[in-house]
């Protein structure tokens, strides 16, 4: 609590409930305590619990399946690395989302210079055309391909807030960027997926 | 006069004030143009906040690098505690069997973790700070070291996907014909498109398009490579669900 940069605490979402099912708090801790003496098999049990989340997570953040599967596998290895020192302060599910998220926020800013130029890019070329008329619900596919095609820096943004469900002040704390940037940002997005997915 | 974007926004956040929310509702009950607006943000919100739990399930070869990279490290470990004082280690063995092929794709798969270092995100900040002041002499430098580092880049992929090969090709006997002539088409795809792009560099050696395609290509033939690899592994190990699980992500590709 002492820096005042620290990183708000990040609330997991609703996926943990569900690994947990049929699993009980005994199960999850003799799983942990495997873990930190270094058994494998047991690594792979906690890597099966939480890839999908973690692999999720870092698609949308990093923008491809390409991306996603690197930031997986970097991921988890440094969970293997560090769950020696894991305190059990906190489920181990919301311990993995907060190093998969700091890692792919680290990525993210490790690619700065890149996004304002692909922003730029994307700004100015007229590549949002709408699709064609839908009476149905939007496809997840198409979902998950709009979102990739969406600019860096609005893209993080608006994963955190309108998939992630944290607020503005928490995407700005994590982001490193002020609570009204993080919502032009998302308006941004928003603005460009609605072209995007445009019903005419 | 049309409410601004930032209300409209609030508005479909629901963290708009009373009153706020209260002008902006009898402004939509008469303009047309913004009820749209904030049905197609709801929907919006509404479609992307429905994708929270919906997960995607990695590659079956994520678990299958991760596996050799960190086995690979327990190794390395359990060699430095050896050579150290001599401490015991929890560290799981292998087969002497599989050793040491699993050992040489570990250490391949790192080159290639090199090699990936080559990302796009790099080439836009070339080293400035011992450039010269004339931008012409920095500018060709940038180039150079874009050169440089994509052929550095090239270097680490082709000798990890030399290896791979070499042990994909030794072992290749342990897949069913089916399987083999699969991943050889997948593969001659992957060839076609790294022909292509070392076509296109020569041609124009700038070309970013170019050197993203080339990468790519390199990386999904590793990717491939690793694929064959793990399983490989999983039929030397006898699991039959592992290896049917890599067999169907091996999709042919070009139809």
């Amino acid at each position: 609590m002492a820096a005042p940069k620290q990183r708000p605490p990040i609330p997991f979402p609703s996926k943990e409930a569900k690994v947990s099912q049929g699993a009980t708090h005994a199960d999850t801790d003799d799983l942990v305590t495997r873990c930190q003496a270094g058994d494998v098999d047991a690594f792979e049990m906690l890597y099966r619990q939480h890839a999908a989340r973690i692999y999720t997570l870092a698609c949308r953040m990093g923008g491809s399946v390409e991306d996603g599967e690197d930031l997986l596998q970097e991921i988890f290895l440094q969970a293997y690395r560090k769950i020696g020192s894991f305190k059990r302060d906190a489920a181990v599910g919301t311990w993995l989302y907060r190093l998969a998220l700091n890692h792919c926020l680290d990525y993210v800013r490790s690619r700065q210079a890149k996004m304002s130029k692909l922003t730029e890019t994307l700004d100015a070329e007229t590549s949002f055309e709408p699709m064609a008329r839908r009476e149905t619900p939007i496809a997840r596919m198409d979902l998950e391909r709009a979102l990739e095609r969406l600019p860096e820096g609005c893209r993080e943004a608006f994963v955190l807030h309108d998939v992630e469900g944290f607020d503005h002040k928490e995407v700005g704390e994590l982001l490193g960027i002020a609570e009204g940037t993080s919502k032009s940002q998302v308006f941004k997005a928003r603005a460009k997926l609605r072209a995007l997915l445009r019903r005419n | 006069m049309h409410p601004n974007e930032t209300a409209i926004h609030d508005y479909v956040d629901d963290v708009l004030e009373l009153r706020e929310r209260t002008e902006l509702e009898r402004h939509l009950a008469g303009c047309s143009q913004c009820r749209r607006l904030v049905d197609d943000l709801r929907e919006i919100r509404k479609a992307f906040g429905g994708l929270k739990d919906d997960l995607r399930e990695p590659p079956v070869r994520a678990w299958a690098r991760l596996e050799r990279a960190i086995r690979l490290e327990s190794e390395s470990r359990s060699t430095h505690n050896l050579q150290g004082r001599g401490g015991s280690r929890t560290a799981p063995t292998l087969s002497l069997r599989s050793m040491s092929w699993l050992g040489a794709a570990a250490v391949l798969i790192l080159a290639t973790v090199v090699g990936l270092q080559f990302r796009a995100g790099r080439r836009a900040t070339p080293t400035s700070s011992t450039s010269t002041p004339g931008a012409s002499v920095a500018a060709g430098d940038a180039a150079q070291a874009v050169e440089a580092e994509l052929r550095a880049a090239e270097e680490h992929y082709t000798k990890a996907i030399t290896g791979l090969e070499q042990i994909t090709k030794t072992e290749q006997g342990a897949l069913d014909p089916g399987t083999a002539a699969t991943l050889q088409k997948n593969l001659a795809v992957i060839d076609q498109a790294i022909s292509e792009s070392r076509a296109a560099l020569r041609t124009q050696p700038a070309s970013e398009p170019a050197q993203e395609s080339l990468m790519e290509s390199f990386k999904a033939k590793i990717a491939l490579l690793q694929d064959t690899v793990a399983l490989i592994n999983e039929m030397r190990k006898g699991n039959d669900a592992g290896a049917a699980r890599i067999v169907s992500g091996l999709k042919p590709k070009g139809n």
